[in-house]
């Protein structure tokens, strides 16, 4: 049964890219480790397509898997297009510099 | 949930912290010892007693590798290189899934275009030395604490009872997904290259705003 390694190394990509984006302070290293998570997610849509809990395996987990990457090549333009903007205004890639509207 | 899983995931905590940048460089010589163990760990609790792992756990151990690494390197750059690795050793094991029309998809888009532009803005906003901000993570400890703490409930999950079933063989994934795509996916299809058409759109809109205090360090326009 292949299907559970695959899954744990899904989710392990996953939360090493949660831990990243929490705790680095660069802007575009925090959008490098959402791409990370993407990269968890794909292992774990492509995984479950091929070894299936019911029935044949199928192509669908791929499809998907083609649709997330249009949506994370969509999200990295959009990221890094604000990721050069903020730059601009504050001269820092430092999240802590966009901290103004903290709760505190 | 086997012992050896669990071993793995508290040394996996322990190690990342210790690696974590802002620590003295003993600590993060200790914290990578103990994220070695953790992955051996790992692999020998995914492939006891089990024949045909081997190049799932190779593939695995070398994104783990540089997934930790992006995590932790102080260096922007050398970050956006060793995701570049980790989108390689992914591809080969979607390739051990039978989905080589996606790796290959994976490596040209994910390697060739998009950590192309993350590459570009790393340039555009590059230090003359390594950033304060780099050098130094933010909560490292309750940041671990809280990743591990979702891995450990879903690795729980995982190991609860799924029964086990022959896996079929799978042939002509290229032709299958071209298929897929292009009839039971068509909508689909048009609204992904929509979505791709309004973030070119936007990315040049946003990224073309002028702010009235503009803190380029060289001006250069």
């Amino acid at each position: 049964m292949m299907l559970v390694p695959y899954l744990l190394l899904g989710a392990v990509l996953f939360s090493l890219g949660l831990i990243g984006f929490v705790t680095r302070r660069n802007l575009i290293i925090m959008f490098l480790c959402t791409e990370m998570m993407f990269q968890g997610i794909i292992v774990n849509l492509v995984a479950l397509g091929r070894y299936p809990l019911h029935g044949q395996p199928t192509l669908d987990g791929q499809v998907f898997a083609l649709f997330l990457i249009a949506v994370a090549a969509a999200e990295a333009a959009l990221g890094l297009a604000l990721v050069v903007l903020l730059y601009r205004y504050r001269g820092t890639l430092d999240a802590g510099a966009w901290s103004a509207l903290k709760d505190e | 949930m086997p012992s050896l899983l669990i071993l793995s995931l508290v040394l996996g905590a322990i190690g990342l912290f210790l690696v974590m940048p802002g620590g003295r460089t003993g600590r993060a010589r200790v914290g990578l010892v103990t994220l070695a163990a953790a992955g051996g760990a790992l692999a020998a609790g995914l492939c006891a007693g089990q024949d045909g792992r081997g190049l799932f756990a190779g593939c695995a151990l070398v994104a783990l590798f540089a997934a930790v690494r992006v995590i932790t390197h102080k260096r922007p750059v050398y970050s956006a290189l060793y995701f570049v690795l980790l989108v390689v050793a992914v591809a080969a094991l979607l390739l051990l899934m039978d989905a080589e029309f996606l790796a290959a998809a994976l490596i040209i888009i994910y390697a060739g275009a998009i950590l192309v532009t993350y590459i570009f803005v790393i340039m555009l906003a590059q230090q003359s030395r390594p950033a304060p901000y780099d050098a130094k993570a933010r909560e490292p400890f309750w940041g671990c604490l809280a990743g591990f703490a979702l891995l450990a409930l879903l690795a729980v999950r995982l190991f609860s009872g799924t029964a086990a079933m022959p896996a079929t063989v799978l042939a002509g994934t290229v032709e299958g997904v071209g298929t897929r795509l292009l009839t039971e996916y068509v909508i689909g299809i048009q609204l992904a290259g929509l979505l791709l058409l309004a973030a070119l759109v936007g990315a040049i809109a946003i990224a073309r705003r002028r702010p009235a205090n503009e803190m380029l360090p060289e001006g250069d326009e």
